[in-house]
């Protein structure tokens, strides 16, 4: 099977070699992934509380998510960085895990959704309806993404 | 005395519940309590020390992100605990989750002066500039929260 020889073969690359030997790498990857993670879904949920009428009442939906949702792309690209990174260090683990591709799914739908809110947040009018089951969807998913990473720790490969 | 105490709490029944039945659930649980708690607190602090959201006073962002970051505080806690009585007597020897506890009691006494002695001021610093002792209390409210987390990181690699 396909993704059983690719982690077998990256497993014996000279880059995952050393980061299997090299005690700090995935502590460290691990926690700066929990820290970039902590402060998108803290972005979205800032936001999400917006378009359901809580959170940060006093601002805008405009302001609100001009605050908080430019900052999840370079956030999201460190989180690429340290999850490849922690994906080399232990290719069989992640690679043959459900929880992981649970994980993209949700985060690709996260993403669009993500995006979805910005348009609205940016060309709503007074009077438009908010979009309460996407706001509702980003705090689903958000949340699946970190629990089904904590998973992958726990959930047998294939 | 501690380690007969912390045998003690690991025959509870709900240590023995968490343990043998649910402690990737409470650890996700965790996880995700945690990411919300330390990402809104960003949110507070980052404005605190005059880095972001500068257009709002100070005691907007307190006022209305604050009770959020109580409520997954109080989840990372209850969470927290069951994880600890699950494994207190191993735990009490964990090196990292000892630096984390001791760091929680600082990251407290900050949280502490800051409300009831340099908030008390916030009126001559709730718009632009903040005071110095608001500065310094937020640098080292995000220094000891990206401490705590990583320590509780750390504390799972012992």
């Amino acid at each position: 099977m396909f993704i059983v020889e690719f982690s077998d073969w990256l497993a014996n690359t000279a880059i995952s070699q050393y980061f299997q030997v090299t005690p700090w790498v995935i502590p460290g990857m691990q926690t700066i992934h929990i820290l970039c993670l902590a402060l998108v879904l803290a972005g979205a949920v800032m936001v999400d509380l917006r378009v359901l009428g809580r959170g940060l009442k006093s601002e805008s939906m405009a302001a609100v998510a001009e605050r908080f949702l430019p900052s999840i792309t370079p956030l999201v690209l460190v989180l690429l960085f340290t999850g490849i990174i922690l994906i080399i260090a232990e290719p069989g683990r992640t690679l043959g895990n459900p929880a992981f591709y649970v994980k993209m799914v949700c985060l690709v739908l996260a993403l669009i959704i993500t995006a979805r809110l910005r348009r609205y947040a940016a060309t709503a009018t007074t009077g438009d309806r908010a979009p309460v089951l996407l706001a509702l969807l980003s705090m689903l998913l958000w949340t699946t993404i970190i629990v089904a990473g904590r998973f992958i720790a726990y959930i047998e490969p294939i | 005395m501690l380690e007969s105490f912390a045998e003690f709490l690991q025959t509870l029944p709900v240590a023995v519940l968490v343990s043998e039945n649910i402690f990737p659930e409470v650890e996700a649980a965790h996880v995700v309590a945690l990411a919300l708690f330390f990402g809104t607190l960003a949110i507070v602090d980052l404005r605190l020390v005059g880095l972001t959201s500068r257009h709002m006073r100070f005691t907007q962002i307190h006022d209305q992100v604050l009770p959020i970051s109580w409520f997954a505080f109080v989840l990372a806690a209850i969470t927290g605990g069951l994880m600890f009585v699950a494994n207190a007597s191993s735990y009490i020897h964990n090196t990292p989750l000892i630096i984390k506890f001791v760091l929680l009691a600082l990251a407290g006494v900050n949280m502490a002066y800051f409300q009831f002695v340099t908030f008390r001021g916030v009126a001559a610093w709730d718009n632009g500039e903040p005071a110095a002792a608001a500065k310094l209390g937020g640098y080292l409210s995000l220094g000891l929260w990206v401490g705590i987390i990583t320590c509780g990181r750390l504390a799972g690699f012992v």
